[in-house]
C-alpha cells in the first residue's frame, strides 16, 4: 500500500514496479489493449507541475481509472483547510487513491496515515519523488541494459533535489554507484546517511560515468549566497559537449527537467543521440501505470 | 495544626543534605528538620518512607501562552501541570500576545497565577527584553522589575543586533536582573525545521545548523564578560555551546545555562518519520551533543533541567512537518524522564539530580526555593518524589491543555506523589480540593 518514498523499498519491490512498467509499455506501443484498473484517482497538488500532472493524468487515462485534479488555488485548502481534513474528506467523497504532491517533506506520509487507501508520493519538498526516480531506472535499464554496477553522476543543485535522494536510492538499492557532484553550496552538508559519495569538482565528478544526471537549479529555493553568478556556475558544471568527454564514451545524459537550456545542459547534451530526455518522459507514464495499477491490485486485494 | 513528612530521603543540595530523617512543617512553614517537638491529636503524619524529600522543583523556562493563546494554554492548567510534575516555582516566557513587556500584563499574569483558579503553585514572570518582542526598543524592565520579574528573555524573538544586547546587559546590569537569552543567529535558520546534519539531508527538511546557536552563545558571552551582566543560556542543544559554556565560567564570567529533557534524551533520529511532536528549537541534535550536555550536566557546566514546556494545539501540530509550530510539553514528564535515563543511570546522584532541578535554577534567577532549611522561606516548597514509582506516561492524562509530547507511551521510574506549597497542592494524580473545584 502506498508509494511514499524509495528509501523505505525493498530491491524487490523496486524491480515489480519495473517489470510491470515494461508490461505496460509493451501493451502500449505494440497497440495491444491494457489492461483496465476500475476506480478513481484524485491529483491533490499543492505545488504547482507540468509534466508530473500531465504523466499521472495520462497514465491513469491509459488505464480507465477516473481522475480528478485538486490545486490549492481553487480549493478548500485556500479557505485554510489543513492537509488532513482534505484528505478525509476525498475520503469520503469515495477516492480510491490519492496522488499527493506538497511543497513540505513528509506531507503524504502524513495524509496516509488518515487517508484509507494508497498514496502515491509526487513530490514532496526536497525529500522525494519516488515516480521520477523509477523513470530513470526504466530509462537506464532500457538503454544501458542493466543499471548493476555503472556510475552514475548527478550533477547539479543536489541539495534542494528530491529527483536526487529518490535516485540515489533507487539505484544503489539496484546496484550502481552514485555520485552527487555540484559547487559545495549546492550540495547538503553531510551525506554520511545517503548511499552516495559527494564531488565539488565536475572533472572527478564525471570520470567513468556511464550516466550523468543533470539537475535543474532551483533557483526559486535559493538565494544571492549560493552561486558565484551563473556564468560561473556554468562554466564550472555545465554538462555540454566538452565536459562530457570526462565521462565514458557511451555516457547516457538525463535530466528530469524542466531544463534551463544553456544552464546546467548546452543543446548538445539534450539534443544528442547520448541523450535519454525524452526516453525518461515516456517511461515516465509506464512507471505510473504500474504505480497505480499497484495500488488498486492492492485495494482489491484488500476487500 | 503540624505535618511530619517521617522517614523520607531528605535531599537538600542548598546544604549538600543526603539523610533520612523527618521535616515538621508548621503553619505553611518548614519548622524543623529532625527536631524534638511531639505531635498533637489532630496532627498529620506522611510516611515518607522509600521517598524522596526535596527541596520544590523549579522550572526557569515555561509557555504559559496567557494572554493570548489560550487555546494552547492558560495560567491555570499551566500551573496545574506544573504542580502534578513536582514544580513548585515556574518561569513563565514573555512570548505572548500581547507580550509580557509592561509592568500592567506582568501584573496582570501575577494576579491570575495567584487567583484561585491557578495550581497553587508560585509563577515568576519573565519579561520581555525589546518592547513588542522583536522590536528594537527595550522594554519597559525597571518598571516590570517593580512588578515582580526575575529576568528578562529573548527567548522566540532572539535578539540579533548585537549593540541592543550590550545595552540590553547594561541596563540589566544595572537593574541586577539576568537575561536568558535563546541563542540563535537567525540568518542561518531562516525557513530551518531541524538540525542541519546528515538526518535533514535524507529528509530533504531545511536545517538549522549547530553554529546558529554556537554564535551567539559565544556573542552573548563575549558582551556578558564585557558588561558583567548575569547570563542565563537557555536550552543548550550542542557541544559547542557547551564549550563556550565552560570557558566563560573558567574566565569568571557570571553565566548560567539550562538543558532540557528533550536535548538530553533524544536525537535528530526521531525525525525520521515526521513527528511533528519532535519538532523543537533549538533542534534535537545528535548523539556527539547529547553525551556533550550529559556530561556538562554532570560536572556543573551546565546548571539547571528546565523543560521549555512549550505548548501547541493538535491541529497546530498536524500541519506538515515544515509549517508545524516548534515545541513540546514537558512539565509532567520531566522527573519520570530524568529519573530514568540520567539518575537511575548513575550519571547524576539523587543530590546532583534535585540541584539541577531546584536549587541551582534557584540561585540563577534569585528565587525564594531550593531549599529546605527551616524558616528561610516565605512557605515551605517541597516535592514528595517516588523514585521507583514505574509508570506510563500518557498525555492524554496530563493537566496541561495541549498533547505534544514525542514522550507519550514511555515507560518511566520515578514520578512526583505529592507537590507542597506552604499546604499540600497535589497528591497523587489529584489536585488539591481549592484547585481543582474550578
Amino acid at each position: 500500500m502506498s508509494l511514499l518514498d524509495i528509501r523505505s523499498l525493498q530491491r524487490s519491490e523496486i524491480e515489480t514496479y519495473i517489470r510491470e512498467a515494461i508490461k505496460y509499455r509493451n501493451a502500449c506501443t505494440s497497440g495491444e489493449p491494457v489492461p483496465q484498473v476500475s476506480g478513481t484517482v484524485c491529483l491533490l497538488f499543492f505545488e504547482t507541475s507540468t509534466r508530473t500532472r500531465a504523466s499521472f493524468e495520462s497514465a491513469a487515462r491509459k488505464l480507465g481509472l477516473h481522475g480528478s485534479f485538486v490545486a490549492p488555488a481553487t480549493s478548500s485548502i485556500q479557505k485554510g483547510e489543513s492537509i488532513r481534513d482534505t484528505v478525509v474528506t476525498l475520503d469520503y467523497a469515495g477516492v480510491d487513491c490519492l496522488v499527493i504532491r506538497h511543497p513540505s517533506p513528509g506531507a503524504p506520509h502524513q495524509a496516509a496515515e488518515v487517508f484509507d487507501g494508497g498514496v502515491v508520493n509526487a513530490g514532496d519538498g526536497c525529500h522525494e519523488h519516488p515516480t521520477q526516480a523509477l523513470a530513470d531506472l526504466l530509462t537506464i535499464i532500457s538503454r544501458k541494459g542493466t543499471v548493476e554496477g555503472l556510475t552514475v553522476a548527478i550533477v547539479g543543485d543536489i541539495v534542494h533535489s528530491r529527483v536526487a535522494r529518490s535516485n540515489a536510492w533507487c539505484l544503489t538499492k539496484m546496484g550502481a554507484r552514485v555520485r552527487f557532484v555540484g559547487p559545495r553550496t549546492l550540495l547538503p552538508k553531510d551525506c554520511s546517511l545517503l548511499p552516495v559519495e559527494t564531488c565539488d569538482n565536475l572533472a572527478a565528478g564525471l570520470s567513468d560515468a556511464d550516466v550523468v544526471m543533470a539537475l535543474r537549479l532551483q533557483r526559486e529555493r535559493m538565494n544571492g549566497y549560493d552561486l558565484g553568478g551563473l556564468a560561473e556556475y556554468t562554466q564550472r558544471f555545465q554538462i555540454n559537449r566538452e565536459s562530457l568527454k570526462l565521462a565514458k564514451e557511451d555516457v547516457l545524459v538525463m535530466h528530469p527537467g524542466p531544463i534551463n537550456r544553456g544552464v546546467e545542459l548546452d543543446d548538445f547534451a539534450a539534443d544528442s543521440t547520448f541523450s535519454a530526455i525524452h526516453n525518461q518522459v515516456e517511461n515516465g507514464i509506464y512507471v505510473r501505470m504500474a504505480v497505480l495499477a499497484n495500488e488498486f491490485d492492492k485495494l482489491r486485494g484488500d476487500a | 495544626m503540624k505535618t511530619l513528612l517521617k522517614g523520607g530521603r531528605l535531599l537538600d543540595p542548598s546544604q549538600d543534605l543526603d539523610i533520612i530523617g523527618d521535616l515538621l512543617i508548621e503553619n505553611d512553614q518548614i519548622v524543623e528538620m529532625n527536631g524534638q517537638q511531639r505531635l498533637e491529636k489532630g496532627d498529620t503524619t506522611i510516611d515518607c518512607t522509600g521517598l524522596w524529600v526535596c527541596p520544590g522543583l523549579i522550572d526557569l523556562h515555561v509557555h504559559l501562552r496567557e494572554p493570548g493563546f489560550e487555546h494552547k494554554e492558560t495560567i491555570s492548567t499551566g500551573t496545574q501541570a506544573a504542580a502534578a510534575g513536582g514544580f513548585t516555582t515556574i518561569c513563565c516566557m514573555p512570548n505572548t500576545d500581547p507580550p509580557l513587556d509592561k509592568r500592567a500584563i506582568i501584573e496582570y499574569v501575577v494576579t491570575r497565577a495567584a487567583s484561585s483558579e491557578s495550581g497553587g503553585i508560585f509563577v515568576a514572570p519573565i519579561g520581555a527584553v525589546a518592547r513588542g518582542m522583536g522590536s528594537e526598543h527595550l522594554a519597559e524592565i525597571a518598571s516590570m522589575k517593580e512588578a515582580g520579574i526575575v529576568a528578562v528573555s529573548d527567548d522566540a524573538a532572539p535578539i540579533q543586533d548585537a549593540e541592543m544586547m550590550h545595552q540590553a546587559m547594561q541596563y540589566c546590569k544595572m537593574l541586577d536582573l539576568p537575561i536568558a537569552t535563546h541563542c540563535e543567529e537567525l540568518s542561518l535558520t531562516r525557513g530551518g525545521a531541524m538540525n542541519e546534519g546528515a538526518v535533514s539531508a535524507v529528509l530533504g527538511l531545511k536545517g538549522m545548523p549547530r553554529t546558529a546557536e554556537d554564535i551567539q552563545v559565544a556573542r552573548n558571552c563575549v558582551l556578558s564578560i564585557s558588561t558583567g551582566c548575569r547570563l542565563h543560556v537557555c536550552h543548550v542543544s550542542t557541544w559547542g555551546a557547551v564549550e563556550t559554556i565552560r570557558k566563560a565560567k573558567s574566565l569568571g564570567a557570571p553565566v548560567t545555562a539550562e538543558v532540557t529533557p528533550h536535548h538530553l534524551i533524544l536525537t535528530d533520529d526521531a525525525i525520521d518519520g515526521f513527528d511533528t511532536n519532535c519538532k523543537m528549537n533549538p533542534p534535537l541534535r545528535t548523539q556527539k551533543d547529547v553525551d556533550a550536555l550529559r556530561e556538562a550536566l554532570a560536572d556543573g557546566t551546565i546548571d539547571c533541567i528546565a523543560t521549555d514546556h512549550a505548548p501547541h494545539s493538535q491541529h497546530e501540530k498536524q500541519l506538515p512537518f515544515s509549517d508545524a509550530p516548534f515545541g513540546i510539553v514537558g512539565l509532567e514528564s520531566a522527573v519520570g524522564l530524568i529519573l530514568t535515563h540520567l539518575t537511575h543511570t548513575g550519571l547524576l546522584s539523587p543530590l546532583q539530580t534535585i540541584r539541577a532541578m531546584s536549587t541551582a535554577p534557584a540561585e540563577a534567577f534569585a528565587l525564594a526555593g531550593g531549599t529546605l532549611i527551616p524558616g528561610e522561606l516565605p512557605a515551605a516548597q517541597i516535592t514528595i518524589i517516588d523514585p521507583d514509582l514505574e509508570w506510563t506516561f500518557d498525555v492524554r492524562k496530563t493537566f496541561s491543555k495541549s498533547r505534544n509530547s514525542p514522550f507519550h507511551g514511555w515507560q518511566l521510574r520515578g514520578k512526583p506523589v505529592m507537590t507542597i506549597w506552604g499546604d499540600e497542592v497535589y497528591r497523587d494524580g489529584v489536585m488539591d480540593a481549592r484547585v481543582s473545584t474550578q
